[in-house]
C-alpha cells in the first residue's frame, strides 16, 4: 500500500510538471493547427538556459526558469513570424517538416554549444524530502509541481480574461473574422507561440532541476506533450493538465507494477486508445472535434 | 503497360504514335535506369557499392511512403513500424524458425501489409494531424514491445542473424548481393508507383486526397482504397526492413524502429513532389546523396546543415520540385517567391 501511495504522489507530481511541458505545444496545435515538432528542443534549450544560469551567476534555478522563458519568448516569437508563418496555411506535412528542420537544427546546434553530456541544475534543497506519514515528497519535485500547476492557471486567466488571450482564441477559432475585426494575424500567432516556447522553456528550467537532461532528450519531450495534449484535448489548457496528471499516474503505477520497460509502451497504448474511441480527448468540446475535419 | 498492345483500329496517325511513344517513354527510362546502374556496379569500391545500396533504399522507402502520404494524402508518421516488423520478421524467421532468407523476405512483407490492414482499419478513420499521430504511437509503441519480448526479439541487446556456420540458412549477400536486392527493390517500388499512377485505384486514391467525401459519393469504397494503399505501402515498407536487416546482420529496436526513417520517408517524397512517381525517386537519390556527402565532409555540422535545407526547401519549394516545374511550365510562372506567396500567412 505504501509502494503504491508513493507511487501516485510521484506520478501527481510528475504530471504536473508534463502538463506544462504540454500546455504550450497543444496551445500553439489548437490555435493555429501547427503540430510543432521542436517543442522538446525548446524544453531542452529552456533547461541549458537555466543551467547556464545557475553555473555562471549562480542564479538559483527556479529564478533562472524566468530568464529561460523571457529568451525563448523572444526566440519562439521571431521563430513564428519569420519562418512558420510563411508555411502555415500549407498542408500539414509542410508545417511539420519545418518544425521538424527546426529540431533537428536546435539539438545539433546544442550538440555543439553544450556537448551530448548529461546536465542536471544542482541545488541545495532539491534532494531533500518532506515525510508524510510513510510516504516521501522530494522538495524539489513539489515546487515544480506547485509552480506548473500554478502557470497552467496563469495561462487560462491570461488567454480567457485578457485583450491579447481573447485575441488568440479569437483567432483559433477563426481566423478570417478575427482579421476582420482588426485583429493582427501574423503578430497573434507570433505571440502565441512566443508564449508556448516561453512555457516549455520554464518548465525546461524545472525539469533541469528535478532531473537530468540533453540534447537527445527532445525528442522524448515533444512525443510526451503529442500524448498529453491529445489526451486532454487539443488547445484545453485544463486537458493538458488533467492529461499530464493522467499519464504521470499511469506511468508511477506502470513503473510500479509493469516488469521490464512495457510502461513505456504504455503511454503510447494510452494515446491510441484515446484517439480511437475518443479523438477528443478527455476534457475535449465538440467545437475542437471540428478540427478532425480539417 | 496495356498501351503497348493495344492496336489503334482505324486513322493512324502520326500523332497517335507519338503519344504512344510518349507513354511507352517513362518505361523505357526505367529500364535504361536500372540497367545503367547494374553497369555502374563493376565502376564502384565495395564502400560505394554500400552507400549507393542505400541510396536504392530509400528510393523504396520514399515509394512506399508516397502511397499513403502522397497518393492518398494520410500524413502516416509511423512508417518505420512497417520496416521494423520486416526487419524482425526476417530476423526471428531466421535464427528462430531457420526458414530460407528469401522465404522470410517475402513473409515479411505479408505480414507487414497485414499489420498495416490490421492498424488501418481504426486509424483511417482518423484525418490529419490525429492520423500522424496515431501513426506515430503505433510505431514508437511497437518498439517498446519488441524491446520487452527479449526471449523472441533479443530485446534491447538486439537480435544477430546467423550468417555462417551451420545456422546460417542463406548465406550472406555481400555488398554486391546487396547492391542487386536493394536496386530490385527499388525497381519494383518505382514499378508499383508507376502502376497505381496510372490505374484507376490510383485516381481513387487522388479522389480521396482531394475531397474523401465527394469520392464516397461517386461510388469509391473509400475504407477499402485506404486500407489497400496502406497495405501495399506496408508491404513494400516490410520487404525492405527485411533486407536491411539481413544486410545489418545484428539489428536493435532503437534502429529498426528509428523514427527518423519516417521523417526521411516524408522529407524526401514532400521536396520531390508528394503525389507523383518521379518526385519520390528524385527526392530519394537528392536528399540521401546529400546527406552522405554532409557525413563526410562536414562531420559535426552535418545534421545541423541537414536541418538547414530541409527548412529553406520546404519554405521554397512546399509543394515539390516536381509539381513546382509542372505547374510552373503550365502557369510560365518560374518565381519561387510566388511559391513562398502561396502559404504565408
Amino acid at each position: 500500500m505504501s509502494a503504491f501511495l508513493q507511487a501516485t504522489v510521484y506520478g501527481l507530481l510528475q504530471g504536473g510538471l508534463l502538463a506544462l511541458v504540454a500546455v504550450g505545444f497543444s496551445l500553439v496545435w489548437g490555435v493555429m493547427n501547427v503540430v510543432n515538432l521542436a517543442h522538446g528542443a525548446f524544453v531542452i534549450l529552456g533547461a541549458y538556459i537555466g543551467w547556464g544560469m545557475h553555473q555562471e551567476f549562480g542564479l538559483d534555478p527556479f529564478l533562472g526558469m524566468f530568464v529561460s522563458a523571457a529568451v525563448l519568448f523572444a526566440l519562439g516569437y521571431v521563430t513564428q513570424r519569420l519562418l512558420i508563418n510563411l508555411v502555415v496555411n500549407g498542408p500539414i506535412f509542410i508545417t511539420l517538416l519545418l518544425t521538424f528542420g527546426l529540431e533537428l537544427v536546435m539539438v545539433q546546434g546544442m550538440n555543439l554549444a553544450f556537448s551530448a553530456d548529461f546536465r542536471s541544475i544542482e541545488t541545495s534543497y532539491a534532494g531533500e524530502s518532506l515525510a508524510l506519514g510513510s510516504v516521501r515528497v522530494p522538495v524539489g519535485r513539489l515546487l515544480a509541481f506547485a509552480l506548473a500547476v500554478a502557470i497552467t492557471f496563469l495561462l487560462v486567466a491570461l488567454v480567457t480574461r485578457t485583450r491579447t488571450g481573447m485575441s488568440i482564441m479569437a483567432t483559433g477559432m477563426d481566423r478570417g473574422a478575427a482579421r476582420l475585426m482588426g485583429i493582427r494575424a501574423r503578430h497573434v500567432y507570433a505571440l502565441t507561440f512566443g508564449i508556448a516556447t516561453a512555457l516549455a522553456g520554464m518548465a525546461g528550467a524545472m525539469i533541469g532541476t528535478v532531473g537530468t537532461f540533453s540534447p537527445a532528450a527532445a525528442g522524448s519531450f515533444t512525443l510526451m506533450s503529442f500524448v498529453v495534449a491529445v489526451l486532454g484535448g487539443l488547445g484545453n489548457m485544463y486537458g493538458a493538465l488533467a492529461g499530464g496528471l493522467v499519464i504521470g499516474l499511469v506511468q508511477a503505477w506502470g513503473g510500479q507494477y509493469l516488469p521490464g520497460t512495457w510502461v513505456n509502451a504504455l503511454a503510447f497504448l494510452v494515446l491510441i486508445i484515446v484517439l480511437v474511441v475518443r479523438p477528443t480527448g478527455l476534457v475535449g468540446k465538440a467545437f475542437y472535434a471540428a478540427r478532425l475535419e480539417v | 503497360m496495356t498501351t503497348s498492345t493495344q492496336v489503334p483500329q482505324q486513322g493512324v496517325t502520326g500523332a497517335m504514335h507519338r503519344d504512344q511513344a510518349m507513354r511507352l517513354l517513362p518505361w523505357m527510362v526505367g529500364v535504361l535506369a536500372v540497367l545503367g546502374a547494374l553497369a555502374l556496379q563493376s565502376q564502384l569500391f565495395l564502400g560505394q557499392q554500400r552507400t549507393v545500396a542505400a541510396i536504392f533504399m530509400f528510393v523504396s522507402l520514399a515509394q512506399a511512403w508516397n502511397l499513403i502520404g502522397g497518393f492518398t494524402g494520410y500524413a502516416c508518421f509511423g512508417q518505420v513500424v512497417f520496416f521494423g516488423i520486416g526487419g524482425y520478421f526476417t530476423a526471428i524467421a531466421i535464427s528462430h524458425w531457420h526458414l530460407s532468407f528469401w522465404v522470410s523476405l517475402l513473409l515479411s512483407g505479408v505480414v507487414a501489409a497485414l499489420f498495416a490492414t490490421l492498424i488501418g482499419l481504426p486509424l483511417l478513420r482518423l484525418k490529419g494531424h490525429y492520423f500522424a499521430i496515431a501513426t506515430l504511437g503505433v510505431a514508437e509503441g511497437m518498439r517498446e514491445v519488441v524491446t520487452n519480448l527479449p526471449d523472441l526479439t533479443g530485446g534491447g541487446a538486439g537480435i544477430t542473424i546467423p550468417t555462417v556456420g551451420p545456422d546460417a540458412t542463406t548465406a550472406y549477400l555481400g555488398n554486391e548481393g546487396f547492391y542487386v536486392l536493394f536496386l530490385a527493390l527499388a525497381a519494383l517500388s518505382v514499378l508499383v508507383g508507376g502502376l497505381v499512377a496510372r490505374s484507376k485505384f490510383g485516381y481513387a486514391l487522388r479522389a480521396i486526397h482531394q475531397d474523401e467525401d465527394a469520392a464516397a459519393a461517386v461510388g469509391i469504397n473509400t475504407t477499402r482504397m485506404k486500407v489497400l494503399a496502406f497495405a501495399l505501402s506496408g508491404f513494400i515498407t516490410g520487404l525492405v526492413g527485411a533486407t536491411y536487416a539481413f544486410q545489418q546482420v545484428t539489428i536493435f529496436p532503437q534502429r529498426l524502429f528509428d523514427v527518423n526513417i519516417t521523417v526521411l520517408m516524408v522529407i524526401m517524397v514532400v521536396i520531390g513532389g508528394s503525389g507523383t512517381v518521379l518526385g519520390p525517386l528524385l527526392g530519394a537519390v537528392t536528399l540521401q546523396f546529400l546527406s552522405e556527402f554532409l557525413r563526410q565532409n562536414f562531420t559535426d555540422l552535418h545534421i545541423f546543415i541537414l536541418g538547414a535545407i530541409i527548412i529553406v526547401a520546404v519554405i521554397l519549394l512546399p509543394q515539390g520540385a516536381v509539381n513546382y516545374v509542372r505547374e510552373a511550365r503550365r502557369t510560365g510562372e518560374f518565381s519561387l517567391l510566388a511559391n513562398v506567396r502561396k502559404y504565408r500567412l
